[in-house]
């Protein structure tokens, strides 16, 4: 289905290339704010693991340049923190975490917006030492300005979602005090929900997460209303590398699939419907996707929203 | 400078060269241990001597312990005066207690107590010789080793976390406010560097409290006795004294200006002299010196000496050959104390032992395993806890995992890198991750999707084989009121569980897991691999 798209837009942006060299396109309603941008890499084919996470940096910049800029979410002086999934115990390659380039862009734009402090940190289930070390994120955001956080497991602190069904969890305090909090997932298979994306990821913020699988659609919808409400309003999801099997674990470079896209937006929902669909499955088909639409957290029809959609080369 | 003061540097440098080692037994960026931190076990000859005896088999670096051999040879108990950590941690004790409770003056002559410690060491020795590690769980340096790791530092942790996480807790930004400067900070910084880092958060071990209690008891006998520990039972002093027989470095009184005044015994640390002044042994002395800085006359000295002169002279340790032959008796009678159990003759298999990766066979394993906890002190899970009885008691103080507490982490192969004595193999990653150390089981009577008709994945989810080792088959089930519900449930597949533990540590059901891991199918033994396959013999 993106395939289509992804002609239509090659079509409707032959002539613009030729304009505008950096490769930035407009292809959504002028003069409305955008809601949602994807960015597709049109540079080089072949490129080295190395060169991957460059072209990841290069189009988290783009992507977020193209929603309007990281002022429109960040103010001057804001303590920001980044949620991305740094889960396992993995190297970037293997597509378990989110990519360390997308997060170092993603501290570097929010110090440029005069963020004060930019924290980044998850709930790992991997030692946290060992993960934030593999993953690559803790390097990678540390030479871009940020601190990087480990959890403190005897600071969570039990909260009232007052949820459908999540009605108390320890969460931790430190991400809920932040002015911003930026979710950083990237597209995962998970043999409960088939898909982890951008609500799912909010499931690093809170302590004891495994009982939310006895029905995840409505206990992420939870979550994700929580944290919305705890100023999260900037989601990136990554589709650069992507994990279509034996997830959210991975461990096998043959489950990676090299997509060289990203998206970003304010909608987790319409996020999560175009992650669905570039690992070709139909977002209603993803329980948490159709379920977030009917609790009001986004829509599923993704293209319905003010989209931009640019090629980063 | 005197010779005192020379000799407390040196303590104090040896004393934090060894919490040093302690405080750096963690993962290396990379996934290497930090080099050399299990190096103070290598420089023990009572490690060396009993390793040699009950595995016949010495590791390489083992060797560098005849270095304080030749120097206990030649220059007498030095080791134990200026060397030996917790003999520092001791003498540290009786002065802070002396301090506390100012006693008369003392007059400290040697006892016949103090043979003790020789028989406990021939005693250990013959346990040895048939197999038994066990005497080197009472060498200093272990029980120094094993109380900080699982008794000291989780101790200091509970206080310094119960302490800051009120606060930060009721209202984290005004805990926060208020801390910036000094109190965060310094929490960060214990966290990281003392306490092990992010990922040993509240640690916390089994029989902690005990190992704890046996040390602070050990140090408040110097209230009864200065260095009671190091004069009445350390087994390694007793094989040092052995070996300060005739040592070139003796003291010599001048018996012309000496008065017997006696001062010479009243800081005397081993209580090495028989008479006042007089009747040194050298089996007893740690060479402290303090007896020569006492004397107001001058009339002590050590000095250098060729081993044949009987000048100056030596009292010997005086063992009565009827109590050494009862030491050894009673060395055979306390291991058959611990081995008349049915698992430690062959007749059950304990399921709930799951030892570390490349653990041996348990009977080599107990044959070099000395308890000394650097394992417990790396694994960065903290999964790794000591045994009390789940090993049987020749097995007290060695390391198990509990997978509820933390798994055996996929990328890690720190413990098999820092085993002094090798009691669990050194393993490439690559060899540790083929490896098995138990099989997980399902309690279908309470997993969800079995017994309560619920979806859950969790464990299939968290499996960090590649190829996951747990899979889920759809089933119908049963629900109350006739109806039929498909649920994924999750299945083992043996071939491919290695034991970690992960899924049991992430069950749903936290008090009683779903999903339990037994030592079944362990690569390190064939007597436990009922399930035919590519269980490969270790």
């Amino acid at each position: 289905m993106w395939m289509q798209s992804r002609r239509d837009f090659l079509v409707a942006s032959a002539a613009g290339a030729l304009a505008l060299p950096a490769g930035v396109l407009l292809a959504g309603p002028a003069g409305k704010p955008v809601d949602m941008t994807i960015a597709r890499w049109a540079g080089a084919k072949r490129l080295s693991n190395a060169q991957i996470d460059e072209a990841a940096g290069k189009m988290t910049a783009k992507a977020i340049e193209a929603l309007g800029g990281m002022k429109r979410f960040v103010k001057r002086g804001d303590v920001v923190w980044i949620k991305p999934n740094i889960g396992w115990d993995r190297k970037p390659e293997l597509a378990a975490n989110t990519n360390p380039q997308i997060v170092a862009a993603l501290v570097r734009l929010a110090l440029e917006a005069g963020a004060k402090t930019v924290k980044v940190g998850d709930n790992p289930v991997h030692p946290a030492g060992k993960t934030y070390e593999s993953s690559g994120i803790a390097a990678a955001a540390k030479a871009a300005g940020a601190k990087v956080v480990y959890l403190d497991k005897s600071r969570f602190r039990k909260a009232a979602i007052g949820g459908e069904i999540v009605r108390e969890i320890p969460v931790y305090p430190e991400i809920m005090d932040c002015d911003v909090v930026i979710n950083a997932p990237l597209v995962k298979h998970h043999v409960m929900s088939t898909l982890t994306m951008c609500m799912k990821n909010y499931l690093g913020v809170v302590e004891n997460r495994q009982v939310f699988h006895q029905n995840l659609p409505v206990c992420i919808a939870d979550i994700t209303r929580y944290m919305k409400a705890a100023q999260s309003r900037l989601h990136l999801l990554e589709g650069v590398r992507v994990l279509t099997g034996h997830g959210p674990t991975g461990g096998n470079l043959a489950d990676v699939q090299v997509k060289m896209t990203l998206a970003a937006g304010t909608d987790p929902v319409a996020l999560d419907a175009w992650g669905a669909e570039l690992v070709g499955k139909q977002p209603s088909q993803i329980g948490s996707v159709v379920h977030g639409q009917k609790e009001g957290l986004g829509t599923i029809d993704y293209r319905s929203l003010a989209l931009r959609e640019i090629a980063v080369s | 400078m005197s010779a005192r003061q020379i000799r407390r540097g040196v303590q104090i440098v040896f004393l934090l060269t060894f919490f040093g080692l302690v405080l750096l037994a963690r993962m290396a960026p990379g996934g290497k241990a930090m080099a050399g931190v299990e190096w103070f076990f290598h420089f023990d000859p009572l490690i060396l001597l009993a390793t040699a005896l009950s595995a016949h088999a010495v590791a390489k670096a083992g060797l560098l312990a005849l270095a304080v051999v030749g120097l206990t040879l030649v220059a007498g108990r030095v080791f134990c005066g200026w060397i030996c950590p917790l003999g520092t941690v001791h003498a540290a004790a009786g002065w802070l207690l002396g301090r506390l409770w100012p006693d008369r003056k003392r007059r400290e002559h040697w006892s016949s107590w103090q043979l003790a410690k020789y028989y406990a060491l021939v005693a250990f020795l013959v346990m040895a010789v048939l197999g038994s590690h066990w005497g080197t769980l009472w060498d200093p340096l272990v029980l120094l080793y094993r109380s900080t790791a699982a008794g000291l530092l989780p101790g200091a942790q509970w206080a310094v976390e119960e302490s800051t996480t009120p606060l930060a807790q009721s209202d984290n930004r005004a805990a926060q406010a208020v801390s910036k400067y000094a109190a965060e900070p310094a929490y960060t910084f214990l966290r990281d560097n003392v306490f092990g880092g992010v990922d040993r958060q509240r640690q916390a071990f089994w029989g902690g409290g005990l190992i704890l209690a046996l040390f602070v008891g050990l140090l408040l006998l110097n209230r009864y006795r200065p260095r009671f520990w190091c004069r009445y039972l350390c087994p390694l002093g007793g094989l040092l004294g052995l070996l300060a027989w005739r040592p070139l470095l003796r003291r010599a009184v001048r018996p012309e200006s000496c008065n017997q005044c006696d001062l010479c015994a009243q800081g005397c640390h081993g209580a090495a002299a028989v008479v006042p002044g007089d009747q040194w042994k050298p089996s007893e002395c740690f060479v402290c010196l303090d007896c020569t800085d006492q004397c107001r006359r001058d009339s002590l000295a050590f000095t250098w000496t060729w081993p044949w002169r009987r000048e100056p002279v030596v009292r010997p340790v005086d063992l009565s050959k009827r109590a050494v032959l009862g030491s050894a008796v009673g060395g055979l009678a306390a291991l058959m104390l611990l081995r008349i159990t049915p698992e430690a003759r062959g007749r059950t298999l304990n399921a709930e032992l799951i030892r570390p990766p490349g653990a041996r066979p348990e009977r080599e394993f107990l044959q070099r395993c000395t308890g000394c906890g650097v394992c417990i002190q790396i694994c960065p899970t903290g999964g790794l806890q000591p045994a009390f009885l789940e090993a049987g008691l020749e097995g007290l103080w060695t390391p198990h995992l509990l997978p509820q507490i933390g798994p055996c982490s996929y990328n890690c192969n720190l413990c098999t890198q820092v085993c002094p004595p090798q009691a669990i193999a050194p393993l490439t990653l690559e060899e540790k991750q083929k490896l098995k150390i138990g099989l997980a089981a399902i309690d279908v009577s309470r997993c969800l999707p079995y017994a309560f008709g619920r979806p859950c994945t969790v464990c299939e989810e968290c499996c960090p084989v590649p190829d996951k080792a747990i899979y889920l088959i759809e089933s119908t089930v049963h629900v109350r009121g006739g109806g039929q519900q498909t649920l994924k449930q999750p299945q083992i597949d043996p071939a491919k569980c290695t034991g970690c533990g992960q899924c049991e540590k992430m069950c749903v059901l936290r008090d009683r897991p779903a999903i339990h891991v037994s030592a079944t199918n362990e690569s390190r033994t064939s007597d436990n691999q009922p399930i035919l396959g590519d269980a490969s013999p270790y």
